[in-house]
């Protein structure tokens, strides 16, 4: 009996399934170490780095690896810089429904209505061809459309809708969510396309046939299979905006503190501890805005 | 009762369908049999409304159906690829069309669950209403499909080749079954199939649709043994045809010279129809007294289990086909490449007037 066992597991031993098994691991993991060296190197540690530094005592113009909590309690103790993190929630949100709201409708109608697939393609492309430019251009650009003196502004005084140029248009909260939405819309756009464009189109005709009006089949087949899609365009443009600076920088006039802008001028400054409080804060908002968003969509079940 | 009056699509310069008229009696089954590419999907397409027809006019019940848009039409229709929504149960699945039909809808949640849990007796799929429909086979997708469209009730169901993604075992039991749930629920149903045998199986009546009409629409017994028109024949995939020109007083074929059925006059042309099981084998200079005959080269056999199907090519380079039934041999043996007579009785016969 037993001798039969030891056979059966010297065969099994050398068999081509393990064999193949063993083969696909390697592979695996040769295709895997590039990627984990990469993140363990440049992110992982410089992470740990960070907080360990926001730890750090500063000093006017040094930084000392004496541990402190002294950098943490000034940030939490500061109006100036809980009000950058309500700013940076406010601005996210508001900016997040806007790429819905615009994006939403151009994926709708390239996913559902547009049958082409090349056209589709083409459309797409289309919705990416203002990062044929560099962002800083793309955002400086609307300095002279929403100026005092800008193209709107003329527009409308041209036009005599007002007399007095608006000056809530640039140089203010306004514009820096103008500039956000306009960049990042794109990336709400395309996962959402993709989503609608999976949809068979003989479901929506069977739901049709059932007796469903248009808005109905949107509401009940179309949205909910098109979540997911609205879920990583979410996490896409949330990460891109709690992290942004630059837009703020150049659009708002320093009226706008964004974290990013803080964690900028106090790294000019050589305020490292500081900075690297703020770089944590911000990171723990954007892992908890991701984890929120899985949540919301199992992706595992729709991919 | 469903009318369709000459109806026309289009689709670039060609005709899908050309002047189509056809009705669909009440409480009936209706067998659509048609050739891949011949237009017997984009008939179901107009009927259900997802296309117009460019001219013509469908009528059911006396009501105009033509313009409407399908959520209004009620009508019901079965996919091929059963269509099923997936990110909905099956229950959820099934509740769809009582739940969000624009007119009708049922907002009570028990006689929801009640009409549900019977639609899914109906179909045999009782106690699968909390499945996903990712966690079912392709026979239950089938089942649901069919629930999901005969609970809503429609004046009339249209089946796009519904069997056609089962596999076999499950399309013979699925056969049986939609008929004995259209007979329940009296209502028409419009089966859109590319093969015979199903036509022919479920069918109460079959219509045969090529070059965008339809050929012929008949009970389906009297279609197989009496078709009227050479498309209908070619369609059942059980007549030779032999076309030729009258001359004489007989059928002039490339096959050689044929006895009429009925005379014609001189110079018309003529195909004469015979069954595939109503062809005999013989050496040649052995036709039995009686019979009309004419000669070609054995190709070979197909053995289907039942019946074996031998295939000649007559001296034009035309197929002929002749089947026998294991019970019942009438073939003697046969010897690839050799030549022999066909013959056949002459009131097995059928001619029919026109070129090919």
């Amino acid at each position: 009996m037993t001798s039969v066992t030891t056979d059966m597991a010297v065969a099994t031993k050398d068999s081509p399934a393990v064999k193949r098994e063993g083969r696909d691991r390697r592979r695996a993991f040769m295709l895997l170490a590039p990627g984990v060296v990469w993140m363990i190197l440049f992110m992982v540690l410089p992470m740990l780095m960070v907080i360990y530094v926001s730890f750090w005592t500063q000093t006017t113009f040094a930084v000392e690896p004496t541990l402190t909590t002294a950098s943490w309690e000034r940030f939490m103790s500061s109006t100036t810089y809980i009000s950058a993190i309500g700013t940076t929630l406010r601005i996210w949100v508001i900016v997040l429904l806007a790429t819905l709201v615009v994006g939403y409708p151009v994926a709708l109608f390239i996913g559902l209505f547009v049958k082409n697939r090349t056209v589709q393609t083409a459309l797409l492309v289309a919705c990416v061809i203002p990062f044929w430019t560099s962002f800083l251009i793309r955002v400086i650009a609307w300095r002279p459309m929403l100026g005092t003196e800008g193209a709107i502004n003329l527009i409308l005084m041209k036009l005599g809708i007002i007399d007095q140029p608006l000056t809530f248009l640039l140089f203010s909260e306004f514009s820096v969510l103008v500039g956000m939405t306009q960049i990042y819309c794109v990336f709400m756009v395309g996962p959402i396309t993709f989503m609608i464009a999976r949809i068979d189109e003989s479901m929506i005709e069977a739901a049709r046939d059932l007796g469903a009006s248009f808005w109905t089949i949107f509401r009940r087949i179309v949205l909910p299979l098109s979540m997911p899609g609205v879920i990583v365009g979410a996490i896409f443009v949330s990460v891109m905006v709690l992290g942004e600076f630059a837009t703020a920088a150049s659009l708002s006039g320093r009226k706008v503190n964004l974290l990013g802008n803080i964690i900028v001028s106090q790294v000019g400054s050589l305020k490292w501890a500081f900075a690297a409080v703020a770089g944590v804060v911000l990171t723990v908002i954007i892992t908890a805005v991701i984890t929120l968003a899985l949540r919301v969509v199992d992706l595992r079940k729709e991919m | 009762m469903l009318k369709l009056n000459g109806i026309t699509r289009r689709y670039g310069g060609t005709a899908a369908l050309d002047g189509l008229d056809f009705t669909v009696p009440d409480d009936t089954y209706v067998s659509l049999l048609g050739a891949s590419g011949s237009g017997k999907t984009t008939l179901l397409r107009l009927i259900a409304g997802f296309e117009e027809p460019d001219a013509g006019e469908i009528v059911l019940g006396g009501e105009r159906l033509d313009g409407k848009p399908p959520h209004r039409r009620d009508i019901g229709f079965v996919f091929q690829n059963f269509a099923l929504f997936p990110h909905l149960s099956v229950q959820e699945n099934v509740a769809f069309g009582l739940k969000h039909r624009e007119t009708g809808a049922i907002a009570s949640g028990s006689e929801l669950t009640d009409r549900v849990a019977a639609a899914l007796d109906l179909v045999g799929l009782t106690g699968f209403g909390h499945r996903g429909v990712g966690e079912i086979s392709g026979g239950q997708k089938q089942r649901v499909a069919l629930a999901r469209t005969l609970v809503t009730e429609p004046r009339l169901v249209l089946l796009d080749e519904p069997l056609g993604a089962l596999d076999a075992n499950l399309r013979a039991r699925m056969c049986d079954e939609l008929r004995a749930i259209r007979e329940r629920l009296k209502v028409s149903f419009l089966h859109v199939t590319g093969s015979e045998t199903e036509a022919l199986t479920m069918g109460d009546m079959v219509a045969v649709l090529a070059q965008g009409r339809i050929a012929q629409a008949a009970e389906s017994t009297m279609l197989f043994h009496q078709p009227q028109n050479p498309a209908a024949a070619r369609h059942l995939n059980a007549w030779n045809l032999l076309a030729g020109t009258v001359t004489g007083g007989a059928l002039q074929t490339p096959v050689g010279r044929l006895p009429l059925p009925r005379p014609l006059a001189d110079g018309t042309p003529a195909q004469l129809a015979v069954r595939f099981d109503q062809i005999d084998v013989a050496e040649p200079g052995a036709v039995p007294p009686g019979q009309d005959h004419f000669t070609a080269r054995y190709l070979t056999g197909e053995f289907n289990g039942p019946t074996t199907l031998s295939f000649f090519r007559a001296d034009d380079g035309e197929l002929i086909q002749v089947v026998d039934h294991m019970s019942n041999p009438r073939l003697p043996d046969l010897e690839e490449g050799k030549t022999y007579a066909l013959h056949f009785s002459p009131e097995a016969a059928l001619l029919y007037e026109g070129a090919a």
